[in-house]
């Protein structure tokens, strides 16, 4: 199958290096205390925060950090073929597990302790790149919830087919079977918190490919960064004095 | 960016589009630059020495932003004060919170804050008003003074080391009913002289929590009267039983009138329109939204909807305008 | 840079599926014409001074794709909607135009209209997919005559009517193809053209002036609903048709739903399928299972056997069917083969076809157009009808020809002249066709792959002996040993005896991967080629000549890099140890086998080399005797070797090919060195390492060898390769040269060894039953075989010393590769093949010949001889062809005899008879070779 022609174009008429259209909304579920929503293409999902708030489970309580849980769910109608189970399977736990760590990593749970942070992140539609979105819109809620973070954590795929590197693969190019690596960065620390990759590559081509990965992330940051700005002066505006 | 999640029309979009604008660019002159998101770093001055505030983190020697907000800077002490964010206690804060627990001579209350705050038996006001102990019967008795659920107000008394605890030793705390809890970001609320309003042409008392929470209940007149009644039959109040039936007959007897409770849900109303839209919330602007909306006419749920939110835009855009101008 | 999306639905499978898929569309698609002033024109293809730029619609591109090749077309925007309606429509006319669009000398530019947004058309409601697609052609037409103002005239080229109107009333220039090619006034383009259709009707006409007008001669295929219905059901069967390569009316599917092959014979059977195409089949009913047409040597209307060379394995053998078992009356036979007859076509396999127009008399007045049957040189390709302008020019020409279509009505396929290689019996032209039909690669290298050489001259730098992963072994001696001539040496040897009474062998193989360096356009050109190619006149190497002759070959007294095996073996030719390393050697002496030869036997000699020679052929002797007894097979083959006048080229002499015992020395060494080096790479990459296996021959496929064998009254057992080999050797006749007949009988009974990647296989899979060995690859002659550089970049990324190249992380491309080798490698022997057939023809044209034959099959009508001396195979006739063989001879089956009814003559399977050899014409221009008994 030839996923980018000779022109230089893929099959959606990007180029090898380009992302997908990315669109973020802050602030998309009212009940929760920081909420987001993320789109890369057709990808689109949802991140809701509650918290720090109070342990439900007391055995749970950390005495000296807060406790950061996390649940990842698809919709049932994220995808082509109506899921019917759209939680609890192997993935969505594998999922949760990671979007926990990468958000555990950043913020900063000490100043938070004997609390619990829920996020709760779910796919409204599945288009390739869900990790990656899921991360992202974790993120903008977290931020939005007024956690501290120690940086914001983007996120972003890129894959490797005929032979080209390619960035932000949607749901064709990903189920292509090649290799796809999924990177969290730390924009401002310059560090990867997150690697993902389930397939074989030499190290010098998954090199380039994870370079690649992390423009992605940095643009995602950009993106981000200047959602956030936005958001927080409108808050402040118009709260007036 | 938070969109205001309402369906408008054109017209509407714009107009509300224009207040907004107008807001921005009044407030665009005070501090636009002070605003940060989360990894920005916080220009500062090493020479003069910077103590770091909340919000921020040294990084390499630089000092950056945690979370996304607004610098504050005092004297020394660089800080940023975060909006869409969880209340932060301060002692004497007087806050209205909802209990989510009894336990042992003491209550849990959920105050919109990252742990639930104490309220200990003994840091209540005794229904006899007598300073003693308290007996075991004080304590097998708590849930006839709160129980779980009930809205109650009080006050930041300091933290421990087993959490944040409040006290209620004052008649003006205690149960809240009769009325509508509203939760508003707490960042909407400022700390004043004075939390506790009473509408009077209303009929209604306010209580503008700290912590974003904000009770709308029937007035209730001067809690010395209770006191003394308190006083007149204390033994009537240790049982629960005679409790519950001497409620009923107040019930009956204090029948809230169907305008006050009108007139309860329309400044509630207000409230939400003002929390949608973000507005610093003070008793001085729900009590001009609501006369706002009862000089239109509206009937109170309409009062959501979308046409009377762009209204209320603009007269907010107006009314800071008119002070500033003056200022 | 990313515009507005749209969503287009697809569905797929039994159930309707919503799929939403993004389609960005850009403003950085440029139009490729340097004179564009907007556009960006570092990537323009057009010819700056084009007048005018044409725009293909589909159509024009699968039907004239011969046209599109020719360089008089050029400044052609293919639009990528063309490309792919092509692509889903025919893959081979795809390959074609895309290597059209990336040939630099060719101005031809891909204009992305999909992606453009001012080019992009949505779907409209109740627009069909083929509408809508017109419609994005004649939208990109008008952007480009807008875009590019008055600078060019664009013309839409389209041979459909509706959509040259709709473009006309738009305003677009638009034009057929014959009327644009006749408008450039050159008419042997015309040639090129392919008719359409409805012409064909009037054509036929003009041609067949027999009274049988308009009749239907094959059956109409079914719509393609019915097939995939009928496939479902089970009614129908898929597979692929394979024509039998010695008799074109008989042609086999493999079908999976049956699991076994459907016999189908005669072309009304086979209904316009062509070798190679995947058809549906449908069963006949069981007691038409049988049919007489295949019984007597094919000859049903210009079938004949010619004489060929002796197969080398099963798969170049003629097909053997029982159905001279059948003629006996054995129905459990005839049960088991089940015939049927082809219902639809489910993909063609239509490519270019070599051959010649068959003869026919000039047409009065020339110029003209004429219609004439082409026939392919590829026996089982039917009679193609083509249309030319130019026959006098083309009647004793080899030439090239495409097939266009098949009508129901039509006896012949119809098809369009390509292109002239050149004289027929010209051994050029001749060598051409061998090329072009076994798919040979022989252009010169590009510049591109001959950048990737080092500069000459090259020798051994001061890096490479300093590099740690390479050994210095220069102070060894080492030597070569080869066919005389031969240049491309890539083994070399050396023997130390060792203090301890042991020996140290090195088998030395030159180190092509060092200048082979995966993914460089020179990898890619020696991927493709997969191997060299020997004709009997000439070489087409796989690498460019200075690596082949000198960079890489392991000469005489030079420096060279080599990647060597070293063991050490106890007198008794134990392994004790084994080594590889990369190295650096000095070959001491390149020797050919007459003179290795000549220096072991010659008992004088006492200098270390023979000395050397000595001990390692007595090593060698051992490891072959330990060999056999694991259970190789000794098998035979009937080689020639032609001694080539150096000015004509012309054959001088013709001889069976002699095997020494110094080739049977080297060959023992590189077999333990591939097998060794196999054994080393599956170790470290169990699933990506290329492996060689032999497949066991099934029962069926030596049911011919033991038939014959039984004839003579020997039993072969064949319940393994071990038997099989004690059976063989025991299989001692009258005359001595009776066991190597009965070799070569069982030689062409198996099948071919082929290569594969470890991962599709199981291990029991792996083995190598020729050779009895469980493992084995191919790793010595990386200067040849593009396996052994594959095997090369393994075994160091083994040893740690060499990245592994990113493509081994690809199995399924691994396994493609796997697939080309295998290809490259059975067409280079074909190849091979076929030159040495016509070499043969060649050298008997001048020299009638008596000489010894032994008769090797009987059939009904004469039977097949062999002749040893030349390794050739043939037809001998006993009635002449007319007589059908009825009557006065009469077969015995059981005894593989023929006899006269009156018993005066009988001849029997291995017989030696007398045959006199003759180059007949019975046609001007066919010469081809007549045996006839003395």
């Amino acid at each position: 199958m030839e996923y980018v022609n000779p022109e230089g174009l893929r099959l959606d008429g990007r180029r090898p290096m380009e992302m997908r259209q990315i669109r973020a909304e802050i602030g998309s579920v009212a009940k929760a205390d920081g909420s987001a929503l993320f789109e890369m293409g057709n990808t689109k999902v949802i991140a809701a925060v509650y918290g720090p708030r109070e342990v439900q489970n007391r055995s749970q309580q950390i005495s000296d950090k807060a406790l950061v849980r996390c649940e990842y769910s698809m919709a049932n109608f994220s995808t082509g073929d109506r899921m019917r189970k759209p939680k609890g399977d192997r993935r969505s736990t594998e999922i949760s597990l990671v979007i926990r760590q990468t958000m555990e990593a950043c913020i900063m749970t000490h100043l938070m302790p004997r609390s619990q942070i829920d996020i709760f992140v779910q796919v409204l539609q599945a288009d390739g790149g869900t990790r990656s979105a899921c991360i992202n819109a974790a993120t903008l809620a977290l931020a939005d919830a007024g956690i501290p973070l120690r940086d914001l954590v983007t996120s972003c795929s890129a894959g490797y087919l005929n032979s080209t590197p390619l960035l932000d693969l949607n749901y064709v190019e990903d189920s292509a079977g090649g290799p796809d690596v999924t990177v969290g960065f730390l924009p401002k620390l310059d560090k990867v918190t997150l690697l993902q990759m389930d397939s074989k590559l030499s190290i010098d081509l998954f090199e380039n490919v994870m370079q690649l990965a992390i423009e992605g992330c940095k643009a995602v940051a950009n993106y981000i960064r200047e959602i956030l700005l936005e958001n927080t002066k409108q808050l402040e505006y118009r709260r007036g004095l | 960016m938070r969109e205001i999640q309402l369906s408008l029309n054109k017209t509407q979009k714009i107009r509300l589009q224009r207040a907004l604008e107008k807001l921005e660019s009044l407030s665009s002159k005070v501090n636009s630059h002070a605003s940060v998101t989360i990894a920005d770093s916080i220009p500062v001055s090493y020479e003069d020495g910077v103590l770091k505030g909340h919000g921020t983190l040294d990084f390499n020697g630089e000092l950056v932003s945690t979370v996304c907000g607004v610098v504050e800077r005092v004297n020394k002490l660089v800080y940023v004060r975060t909006l869409r964010a969880k209340y932060k206690p301060e002692v004497g804060d007087i806050i209205v919170g909802r209990v989510s627990e009894v336990a042992q001579k003491r209550w849990r209350l959920d105050i919109n804050y990252s742990q639930d705050a104490v309220l200990m038996l003994s840091s209540m006001n005794l229904a006899d008003g007598i300073q003693r102990r308290r007996t075991a019967l004080d304590e097998l008795n708590m849930r006839s003074i709160f129980e779980e659920d009930d809205v109650i107000c009080a006050e930041v008394r300091g933290f421990q080391y087993d959490g944040l605890h409040l006290q209620a030793r004052s008649q003006k705390y205690g149960k809240l009913q009769r009325g509508q809890l509203l939760t508003v970001p707490p960042y909407l609320m400022k700390r004043r002289k004075q939390h506790f309003h009473h509408l009077d042409q209303y009929g209604v008392d306010l209580i503008l929590g700290c912590n974003g929470f904000i009770w709308v209940g029937e007035h209730v007149e001067a809690r010395d009267d209770m006191v003394e009644d308190q006083e007149k039959k204390p033994e009537l109040q240790n049982t629960k039983s005679q409790k519950n039936s001497m409620s009923l007959e107040d019930q009956e007897r204090t029948y809230t009138p169907i305008e006050t409770r009108q007139n309860i849900c329309r400044i509630a109303n207000a409230i939400r329109v003002l929390s949608t839209l973000g507005f610093n919330i003070t008793a001085e602007v729900i009590t001009e939204t609501v006369n706002l909306s009862s000089s239109l006419n509206l009937d109170i749920h309409q009062m959501l909807g979308s046409e009377f939110c762009v209204l209320v835009a603009e007269g907010e855009a107006e009314r800071r305008s008119l002070t500033k101008r003056k200022g | 840079m990313l515009h507005s999306k749209t969503f287009v639905k697809k569905t797929r499978g039994g159930k309707v599926n919503k799929q939403v898929r993004e389609h960005y569309l850009r403003d950085d698609i440029y139009c490729g014409a340097p004179i564009c002033k907007v556009c960006d024109s570092s990537a323009a293809r057009l010819s700056p001074s084009a007048s005018t730029i044409l725009i293909v619609d589909t159509n024009v591109v699968l039907h004239q794709i011969d046209l599109l090749e020719n360089p008089a077309i050029d400044d052609v925007v293919m639009l990528s909607i063309v490309l792919e309606e092509v692509k889903n429509k025919n893959m081979a006319v795809y390959n074609r135009v895309r290597a059209l669009c990336s040939n630099s000398m060719r101005r031809f530019f891909v204009f992305a209209n999909e992606h453009h947004k001012d080019t992009f058309v949505k779907e409209m409601n109740k627009e069909s997919k083929n509408d809508r697609n017109d419609r994005a052609i004649r939208v990109a037409a008008q952007w480009y005559q807008n875009h590019l103002g008055g600078a060019a005239r664009v013309l839409l080229i389209t041979n459909d009517r509706e959509n040259k109107r709709k473009a006309i009333e738009e305003g677009i220039s638009a034009e057929t193809i014959e009327s644009y090619v006749k408008s450039l006034d050159q008419p042997n383009l015309l040639d090129l053209l392919v008719q359409p259709a409805s012409e064909d009707v009037n054509m036929e006409e003009v041609e067949d002036l027999r009274p049988s007008k308009r009749k239907v001669i094959y059956a109409e295929h079914k719509p393609m609903s019915e097939i995939t219905s009928g496939l479902h059901r089970g009614i129908y069967h898929q597979g692929k048709l394979r024509v039998n390569r010695y008799n074109p009316f008989e042609a086999y599917v493999g079908s999976e739903s049956i699991g076994d092959e459907i016999i189908i014979y005669g072309r009304a059977n086979m209904n316009r399928a062509f070798d190679g195409d995947i058809v549906a089949v449908e069963l006949l009913p069981q007691d038409q299972w049988y049919e007489e047409k295949s019984l007597s040597i094919a000859d049903e209307e210009d079938g004949e056997e010619d004489v060929h060379l002796v197969p080398n394995s099963a798969d170049d053998a003629p097909r053997t069917t029982n159905v001279v078992q059948g003629s006996a009356g054995d129905a459990k036979i005839m049960s088991s083969r089940p015939s049927g007859f082809v219902v639809g076509i489910i993909k063609r396999n239509w490519h270019a076809y070599c051959g010649s127009l068959e003869p026919m008399p000039l047409p009065a007045g020339s110029g003209g157009t004429a219609h004439a049957l082409f026939v392919s040189k590829d026996r089982r390709i039917p009679k193609i009808r083509i249309q030319t302008r130019q026959l006098e020019n083309l009647l004793d020409k080899r030439i090239i020809v495409v097939v266009d279509s098949w009508d129901h009505l039509s006896r012949y396929p119809s098809g369009h002249y390509v292109r002239t290689i050149g004289e027929i019996g010209d051994r050029d032209t001749e060598s051409e066709v061998v090329l072009i039909e076994n798919d040979i690669n022989s252009r010169p290298f590009s510049s591109q792959v001959l950048a990737c050489l080092p500069s000459l001259p090259w020798s051994v730098s001061s890096e490479d002996l300093a590099n740690p992963i390479r050994q210095d072994l220069r102070h060894l001696r080492v030597f070569s040993v080869d066919p005389p001539g031969c240049k491309d040496i890539d083994d070399a040897l050396h023997c130390i005896t060792l203090p301890n009474g042991n020996f140290e062998v090195g088998v030395h193989i030159a180190d092509v991967t060092n200048f082979v360096l995966p993914g460089t356009p020179l990898d890619d050109e020696a991927t493709q080629r997969g191997t060299s190619v020997y004709l009997v006149e000439r070489r087409i190497d796989m690498l460019p000549k200075p690596l082949t002759e000198d960079i890489c070959s392991l000469r005489a007294d030079v420096e060279r890099l080599a990647f060597s095996v070293i063991w050490e073996m106890t007198s008794e030719a134990e392994i004790i140890s084994k080594r590889y390393t990369k190295s650096v050697i000095k070959s001491s002496a390149a020797m050919s086998y007459i003179e290795a030869q000549a220096r072991m036997d010659d008992s004088r000699l006492m200098d270390p080399l023979t000395t050397d020679l000595r001990n390692m052929n007595t090593l060698a002797k051992i490891m072959r005797l330990k060999r056999i007894e694991r259970g190789a097979l000794t098998l035979a083959s009937a080689e020639v070797k032609f001694q080539i006048d150096t000015e004509t080229h012309d054959p001088l002499d013709i001889g069976m090919y002699q095997i020494r015992e110094a080739n049977q020395m080297v060959e023992e060494f590189m077999l333990a060195a591939n097998v060794s080096v196999a054994e080393k790479i599956l170790k470290h990459f169990p699933v990506i390492s290329l492996l060689r296996r032999h497949p066991s021959p099934t029962r069926e496929m030596l049911e011919p060898l033991l038939r014959t064998a039984a004839a003579v009254g020997l039993n072969l057992d064949v319940s393994s390769s071990k038997a099989l080999a004690d059976s063989l050797d025991h299989a001692v006749g009258d005359d001595p040269y009776f066991n190597k007949l009965i070799r070569i009988l069982a030689t062409r009974c198996m099948t071919q060894a082929v290569y594969f990647c470890s991962g599709d296989l199981s291990p029991q899979e792996y083995h190598h039953y020729g050779l009895a060995a469980p493992l084995y690859t191919h790793f010595t002659s990386p200067i040849r075989r593009y396996a052994d550089v594959i095997v090369h970049r393994l075994l160091a990324a083994s040893l740690e010393i060499q990245k592994l190249p990113s493509i081994f992380q690809d199995q399924p491309q691994l396994t493609s590769i796997a697939d080309n080798l295998n290809y490259r490698h059975r067409n280079a022997q074909m190849a091979s093949r076929a030159s040495v057939e016509l070499h043969t023809l060649i050298y008997f044209r001048k020299r009638p010949t008596d000489t010894e034959a032994r008769i090797v099959k009987i059939r009904a009508n004469g039977f097949i001889v062999f002749v040893p001396k030349y390794g050739i195979e043939g037809p001998v006739h006993l009635a002449p062809r007319s007589e059908k063989g009825s009557g006065e001879w009469f077969v015995d089956e059981q005894q593989q005899k023929i006899k006269k009814m009156d018993g005066s003559l009988s001849f029997s399977v291995l017989q030696t008879i007398r045959i006199h050899m003759e180059v007949v014409e019975p046609q001007p221009n066919r010469p081809k070779l007549q045996l006839t008994l003395i």
